[in-house]
């Protein structure tokens, strides 16, 4: 009896296991509930496809992102993690000679509606690159304030919103003594948190992180995992990685992706102990690559 | 340590080697030499004849136009091609940045951009006596607007900064990181935006830099400036005038008879060097200060 | 199909389990070895059973740090982190196994050099012996080959030996007048109780092979969990 059967035959209730931090749960996927701290946005990607050019990089993907849940993306290198993420903010269609259709809808809006303006999305929507990128002419403070001053706000009010997102980004006690110094004399992990400063200075919904720590040192690192704990009580989290201990750390969910497909989607505990479908096995352990 | 065995991989250079090596060395050195030596001998020259020209007179009184008795200064011809070479950048910085944003932001590869990338390129080409040419045979020859006059040697000049101004600011914006553009992009900016707030402030040494070196060309053109300034003794400050300039001075004084006016030439020659040394250097200072270069 | 990677990993892995099996091998070794010294009633069998516990012991010792510098270094998951997480069970185990054995060959010289034996008490633990040696073995079998039905089955042959394990009580409450049949009865009970334990532990191992295979714990039927009695 091959071990598909051997689950299926199994007729007494599953087992309760501690999931991480002694929380309760079952084998199946738990259902969400929402923080107590305020509603969270869902972002429900449906039937969707992306090309560069002739080349079909997603491939009818449908995907639920709970909301103030965080949901890690893995998959061997090519697969469509960063391409996926790249089309719920539409910053796919930058790309020249790239496109996508279907639907990502952020709570009740489909972002590829053509009466929704792609400039309002990207407010919404914030994202986080692999290399920390702070705006080089700017200090610290205007470059978390361009993250408002971009979208046309202008006035000394800024001033509380800079502080509070630095808060945020657990970057303030660090660089509240040099504010008006240069963004790119921090170091990489400090740059990073800058960035992501730059990105809750500008109050988006959801937050996107294409390998926000795969260019940073360890410590530097684990900072921002700690920091991406701490937002998901006010935002949706979507975090594409090539490190499989990170999303077994950071994720309440992970979905596996191969060749532009989605494999599987599930609480991080059981794709990495128990994971449904063959392929996930094979990569989680590492078979292949 | 012990002899090193025969097989190893570190076995020492060989003579044969170290002959072609220098052979190579040598050879480049005396190419460099010989390279040198023209541009030696114009810096000499040019200080062996111009450095006793130059007075305070020389720098602060107009050409008289007397074949006898003092010749006069060059002011007229200094402030000729400031104002010149002021208007034409006025008109050309502008427009070549403009078209460097448009093929770098917009155009990108679309059959369009290429096709103004080709015409840019084939314009650098073009030699300066055409711009002058051109101008003289539409704005002159023409009749609608009449005679010599500054503005149109300053279009002249204009014509010929562009492509320079163009080609160097494009390859600057080119610099400038995508993913700067896409951290803007990314939080929410209009393309406009992006391009005012992140990447202009970025490139901005850089494009200084480039127009600094398209001022510098252009104010020691001569062919642009004969068909359409002509040369005149007084300082004006009028545009609509004829206007007098260094490299027109320059190209009459030279074959004249008169010793003392060939002298001036030289001394012209010195002063226009000397202004082009220091555009360049002030270039130089604001590149040092750039992130990208 | 793909080339493997983590060649060394999966070498690794591959040997913790052949060296927990072994363990196993051992065991069944010891048992036979123990009943035998209690027919024969060989004190220096069962002295040699003591001491060869230690072997038992050390390969404890050695499958467990083994598995703490795997998880250290590989971070298995998955199927091969359930793997792992069953062979720290099946080690542990085996070591009690080990133990039992070593109580069951302690009564032997306590009973001096020639007890009163009760044929029928003394057949019936034989009996049981080689039942719960059947019973490890078939543990055995059944984790390497992934086999949940053959590691199920354990539980009917767990079954069998409870059953043998009441007879006894049963024998030795009817033992005889005089004190000596009486108490060497009351020590053959512990072997009893002994034995029994290693069914148990037998089925505890055939658990952590449904474990592995499907991913979800479940406690077959065993002495907590009674199955009606049939």
């Amino acid at each position: 009896m091959n071990p598909q059967e051997a689950k299926e035959m199994t007729s007494e209730p599953p087992a309760t296991t501690r999931g991480r931090f002694g929380r309760e749960q079952g084998a199946a996927t738990a259902t969400p509930v929402a923080g107590p701290q305020q509603a969270g946005h869902r972002v429900t990607v449906g039937e969707l496809n992306a090309y560069y050019g002739e080349q079909h990089a997603i491939k009818d993907l449908s995907i639920d992102f709970e909301p103030n849940r965080v949901t890690a993306l893995i998959g061997p290198s090519g697969c469509g993690k960063s391409t996926l993420v790249r089309c719920i903010n539409r910053m796919h269609e930058e790309i020249p000679g790239a496109y996508a259709t279907g639907k990502v809808m952020v709570d009740d809006t489909d972002v590829y509606d053509s009466r929704v303006d792609v400039v309002a999305v990207r407010r919404a929507v914030g994202m986080v690159f692999q290399k920390p990128n702070p705006f080089p002419t700017m200090s610290i403070y205007d470059n978390v304030a361009a993250g408002l001053r971009l979208r046309g706000a202008k006035g000394s009010h800024l001033k509380e919103r800079v502080e509070a997102s630095l808060r945020s980004a657990g970057l303030w006690d660090e660089v509240k003594d040099r504010l008006a110094k240069a963004g790119i004399g921090l170091s990489g992990g400090q740059q990073q948190r800058l960035c992501i400063a730059r990105t809750l200075a500008a109050e988006p919904e959801v937050i996107l992180m294409d390998e926000p720590c795969s260019a940073l040192d360890p410590i530097a690192t684990l900072k921002i995992e700690e920091l991406i704990d701490e937002l998901k009580t006010k935002y949706t989290i979507v975090i594409v990685t090539h490190n499989m201990q990170q999303a077994a750390r950071v994720a309440d969910t992970t979905a596996f992706m191969l060749s532009g497909e989605l494999v599987e989607h599930a609480d991080t505990e059981k794709m990495f102990t128990n994971p449904d479908d063959d392929r996930t096995e094979q990569y989680v352990t590492g078979k292949f690559g | 340590m012990s002899a090193v065995p025969a097989t190893t991989a570190f076995a020492p250079i060989s003579g044969a080697r170290r002959r072609k090596d220098q052979f190579m060395r040598g050879l480049l050195a005396a190419g460099t030499i010989v390279a040198l030596i023209p541009l030696v001998l114009v810096i000499y020259y040019l200080l062996k004849r111009g450095l006793g020209a130059i007075s305070w007179h020389f720098l602060s009184s107009d050409p008289t136009g007397n074949f006898l008795g003092d010749p006069g200064g060059i002011k007229s011809a200094i402030f000729g091609t400031i104002e010149m070479v002021a208007l034409a950048s006025v008109i050309a910085i502008p427009v070549g940045v403009g078209v460097a944003l448009y093929l770098t932001e917009y155009g990108k590869d679309s059959r369009f951009a290429s096709a103004v990338r080709y015409f840019v390129d084939v314009m650098t080409g073009v030699p300066s006596i055409v711009f002058g040419l051109f101008i003289y045979i539409t704005l002159i020859l023409s009749g609608n607007v009449g005679t010599f006059a500054g503005w149109k040697g300053s279009i002249a000049l204009a014509l010929l900064m562009l492509p320079i101004v163009t080609r160097s600011a494009e390859v600057v914006l080119l610099l400038v990181p995508d993913h700067l553009r896409e951290a803007a992009l990314a939080l929410g900016a209009p393309r406009w935006r992006v391009v005012s707030r992140v990447v202009l402030p970025t490139a901005l040494p850089g494009l200084v830099t480039g127009s600094l070196l398209a001022i510098a060309r252009a104010a020691g053109e001569t062919a642009p400036l004969l068909f359409t300034a002509a040369i005149v003794n007084g300082t004006t400050f009028n545009l609509g005038d004829r206007m007098n300039s260094l490299p027109l001075q320059i190209f009459t004084d030279v074959g004249q008879a008169q010793d003392r006016l060939v002298a001036r030439a030289w001394g012209a020659a010195l002063t226009l060097v000397m202004l082009i040394l220091l555009l360049t250097l002030i270039a130089r200072f604001v590149s040092r200060r750039s992130r990208l270069t | 199909m793909p080339e493997t990677t983590r060649h060394a990993f999966q070498e690794e892995l591959t040997e913790l389990e052949s060296q927990a099996l072994a363990g196993l091998d051992m065991v069944v070794t010891t048992l036979e070895r123990t009943m035998e010294a209690l027919q024969q009633q060989d004190v220096e069998l069962a002295l040699m059973v003591v001491q060869d516990d230690d072997r038992i012991d050390g390969r404890y010792l050695e499958v467990h740090q083994g598995i703490l510098s795997l998880l250290a270094r590989q971070a298995p998951v998955a199927t091969d982190l359930r793997l792992v997480a069953a062979l720290l069970d099946v080690i542990k185990h085996v070591e009690r196994m080990g133990d039992q054995c070593v109580n069951i060959a302690k009564t032997i010289p306590l009973t001096g050099h020639e007890p009163p034996v009760v044929p029928e008490l003394l057949g019936t633990l034989l009996e049981m012996g080689r039942h719960v040696a059947a019973m490890i073995e078939q543990a055995k079998r059944a984790f390497c080959t992934r086999n949940v039905e053959l590691a199920e089955d354990l539980v009917s042959r767990d079954d069998a030996v409870n059953r043998m394990h009441r007879e006894a009580f049963r024998i030795a409450l009817e033992a005889g007048e005089d004190v000596d049949t009486r108490e060497w009865a009351m020590m053959m009970l512990g072997v009893g109780r002994a034995l029994e334990r290693m069914g148990d532990n037998a089925v505890d191992i055939g658990e952590q092979t449904a474990f592995i295979v499907t991913g979800l714990f479940r406690e077959f039927t065993d002495a907590s969990r009674p199955a009606p009695v049939s």
